[in-house]
This record gives C-alpha cells, sequence and structure tokens, in this order.
C-alpha cells in the first residue's frame, strides 16, 4: 500500500510539474521563475493529493495544499526578487476546478440540473477553499517574517 | 517650475501595463501610489477596474490632476507585470526620475513577448499532456493530449489574420480540443476520450481567473471581482458550449459517444 502511496504520489508530482511548466510559459513568466515555480506547484498539487487519499476531505486538503504552496511561492520569490504573483498563480494552477467548472456548465446545458448544480457547489467551494489558503498562507508568511526580523532586532541593539 | 501633469504618463502608463498583463487590482492601485508619492505628488489617490483607471494628485503648485485611463486589452504576461513593478521599486528606492521612469516602461510596452508563438504551442502541448496524466490518463491519453493541446494553440495563430474576437476563438478551440479526441478514439480504440478531453480544455478553462475574481472581492475590490467573475463564467461557458456542440456533432456523425 505504501508503494501504491508513493508511486502514486509520484505520478501526481510529474503531472503537476509539467501542466504547471506548460503553463508558465502560456503565462509567460520570466525565464528564470519557470523551475521554481513549476516545482512548488507540483509539492503543493501533491501535497493535496497525499492528503485527499489519506481521508481528510477535498475542501480541508485543497486548503493545505493552497496554504502550503502560497507560503513556498512568498518564500521563493523574496529569495528571488521577483513579484509574488508569480509563483502564488503557479502554485495553485494545478488546483483549480477549470474542470468542475466546465462539467457544471455542460451538465446544466444537458438538462441534468441536479449534477449541475452539485457539481458547481464543489467547484465554487474549491475556488473558496484556495483562495482561503492563500490569504492565511500570506497573513502566516508575513507574521513568520516579522517574527524573524523582531527576533534579530535585540542583537543589532547589543552591538551599538 | 516644471509641469506636475507630466507625472502622469507614467503612473497611467505604469497601471495600464499592470492590469493589461494580468496583474491584480490591488497592485495597479498600490504601484501608481508608491510611484506618485515618490516622485514628491501629494493626494495620490487612484481607483482601478479590469476596464479603466482613475488618477488623481496634487501637484508641488497645489492643482488637482486628474485622468482616466481606459483598459481595453487584457492577457497574462507575468514578465511585464514584474518588470513594472521593478521600475516602480526604482523610483521608489533609487530616485529614479520622472522622464526616466517612463522611458523604461515605454520600452517595456514595446518590446516583443518573452515567449514566441512556437513556443507557445509547445507549451500548450506539454501542459495537455501533463494535465490528461493528472486526470488519470495513460501513455495513449499523453500522447493525444500533447498533440491536440499543439493544435488548439495553433489555430488562433493560424486565423490571426481573420482578426477574431478572443471568445469566438476560445469556442473554436474548445469544439477542436473536443473533436479531436473523440474522433481518435473512434478511429484507433485508442485513449480515454473524457480524460484527453479534459486535459486540452485545461489551459482554456477559467479557474484561475475565478480564484483571482474570489481573492479580489475579498480584498475588498468588488468591481474587480464581480467583473472578472463574469468574464470567468462567460469563459467556461463558451468552453461548454463549444465541447457540447463537438459532442452533438461527433454524435449525428457517428450515433456514437457523448461527453
Amino acid at each position: 500500500m505504501m508503494t501504491t502511496m508513493l508511486l502514486g504520489t509520484a505520478r501526481m508530482f510529474i503531472s503537476a510539474f509539467l501542466g504547471t511548466l506548460g503553463f508558465a510559459l502560456l503565462l509567460h513568466a520570466p525565464r528564470r521563475a519557470w523551475l521554481p515555480a513549476s516545482v512548488i506547484g507540483a509539492m503543493a498539487y501533491a501535497l493535496y493529493w497525499v492528503l485527499e487519499q489519506a481521508g481528510l476531505g477535498m475542501p480541508a486538503s485543497i486548503f493545505i495544499g493552497a496554504l502550503a504552496g502560497s507560503m513556498l511561492a512568498q518564500g521563493c520569490a523574496r529569495k528571488m526578487r521577483m513579484i509574488a504573483t508569480i509563483f502564488i498563480t503557479l502554485s495553485i494552477v494545478a488546483m483549480v476546478p477549470g474542470l468542475g467548472l466546465y462539467r457544471c456548465i455542460a451538465l446544466l446545458a444537458q438538462g441534468e440540473n441536479a449534477a449541475g448544480v452539485r457539481t458547481g457547489v464543489q467547484a465554487m467551494t474549491t475556488i473558496v477553499m484556495i483562495a482561503l489558503g492563500l490569504g492565511v498562507g500570506s497573513f502566516l508568511f508575513r507574521a513568520v517574517m516579522g517574527m524573524r526580523h523582531s527576533v534579530r532586532r535585540p542583537a543589532d541593539q547589543e552591538g551599538r | 517650475m516644471k509641469d506636475d501633469s507630466r507625472y502622469m504618463a507614467p503612473l497611467q502608463l505604469a497601471g495600464r501595463l499592470i492590469m493589461e498583463c494580468g496583474g491584480e487590482t490591488y497592485r495597479v492601485e498600490e504601484t501608481i501610489t508608491r510611484m506618485g508619492r515618490a516622485f514628491g505628488l501629494k493626494d495620490v489617490e487612484s481607483f482601478a477596474v479590469p476596464s479603466g483607471i482613475f488618477i488623481s494628485y496634487r501637484g508641488q503648485d497645489g492643482d488637482l490632476q486628474t485622468a482616466v485611463k481606459r483598459v481595453r486589452r487584457s492577457g497574462t504576461d507575468l514578465t511585464r507585470v514584474d518588470e513594472v513593478n521593478a521600475v516602480s521599486r526604482q523610483v521608489e528606492a533609487e530616485g529614479l526620475s520622472c522622464e526616466d521612469a517612463m522611458a523604461r516602461l515605454e520600452e517595456i510596452a514595446r518590446r516583443k513577448p518573452l515567449i514566441s508563438q512556437r513556443m507557445l504551442v509547445v507549451a500548450a502541448a506539454v501542459s495537455s499532456g501533463g494535465w490528461a496524466m493528472l486526470f488519470g490518463g495513460q501513455g495513449w491519453d499523453f500522447a493525444c493530449g500533447v498533440a491536440v493541446g499543439a493544435l488548439v494553440q495553433l489555430l488562433p495563430q493560424l486565423l490571426s489574420r481573420f482578426h477574431m474576437q478572443a471568445l469566438v476563438s476560445t469556442l473554436l478551440g474548445s469544439f477542436v480540443a473536443a473533436l479531436l479526441p473523440m474522433a481518435f478514439h473512434h478511429l484507433t480504440g485508442l485513449g480515454t476520450v473524457d480524460v484527453i478531453v479534459a486535459g486540452t480544455l485545461m489551459p482554456m478553462l477559467p479557474g484561475l481567473a475565478m480564484t483571482n475574481a474570489v481573492q479580489d472581492t475579498m480584498r475588498g475590490d468588488m468591481v474587480s471581482g464581480l467583473s472578472h467573475g463574469v468574464s470567468a463564467v462567460l469563459t467556461a461557458v463558451l468552453v461548454a458550449g463549444g465541447a457540447l456542440m463537438a459532442a452533438s456533432l461527433f454524435s449525428l456523425l457517428t450515433g456514437g459517444a457523448a461527453l
């Protein structure tokens, strides 16, 4: 079972990496961001997939995946001195329910209203969870950076 | 004494470039405000929506300058957003002059896109194949996803001489993205139609736009949020419409598979 899980995770990671890399080019991201952003996107998706497989449930798994992706993205942006938008956008691109939105519209157009509404609600839940994950991730990142700066200040003062 | 109205041009250009290239609404407003203050202007205010930017400031002479800039194009170019942000940082941190900032912004606006049309086709192909695998596809699903993804990206480039609107292009693209995998499976018996179609539709689907719309709304940019949300829903409707048309046509021609 562990082997199946590991193989599944690896497959999800590679697939999400390829998808995100393609998106990085389609969104005209800066060249030196392609690889790190794709790795972050793949890691965020793999984390979401593992948590969902472990039984956590889709909304919570998506939230944690987006939160982790957001924090990694902002750390990477700061390190590479680029805008966080590049990395944050690509960290969630594999998780956004574009397919869910499409299926919702398609089902409604075919007259399958109950299934269409159900799919639409699921898609919107995913979108809201991603947005919340990004928001909380941003807040936590700033809090951690703020704590690091305040920890450094006493040492600076001692040096004067 | 220099005319304070000269500061409006770089502020407008910076805001317009960020908005046109898919930057967030708050980034447009923040960039304009920061640059304006760095130029020594007072009471710098900006209000941005996807279709336009309103800017006002008070110059050294105390006169209020106000302007509106219509934003007509939309797309995504994260490199340009990053470059405009860099110019804004230089204005703030290094005191880059108004004229130099304007020259740099004009250069950013003028230059060719970073990724060539050919590379975009490769990117769409790789992306579509990857998504097909993500949705549970196997070897043939990946291969077909790559081929169809490339064709779908090539289509608007080939038809660009007809000056098609983006929405028509989306409809046509989703039609082709759904029809070709069905035809491939029908002729060869290989691949899983659902998975390949899902993979090739992914680059067109507005999941990201919808997520940005929710984020804008959560930040308090209600007008932007609503505007991006409506645009995302419209795109989803067009993509679904194109795919459903393809399924209906295929069913009519073969008496075969539904989507």
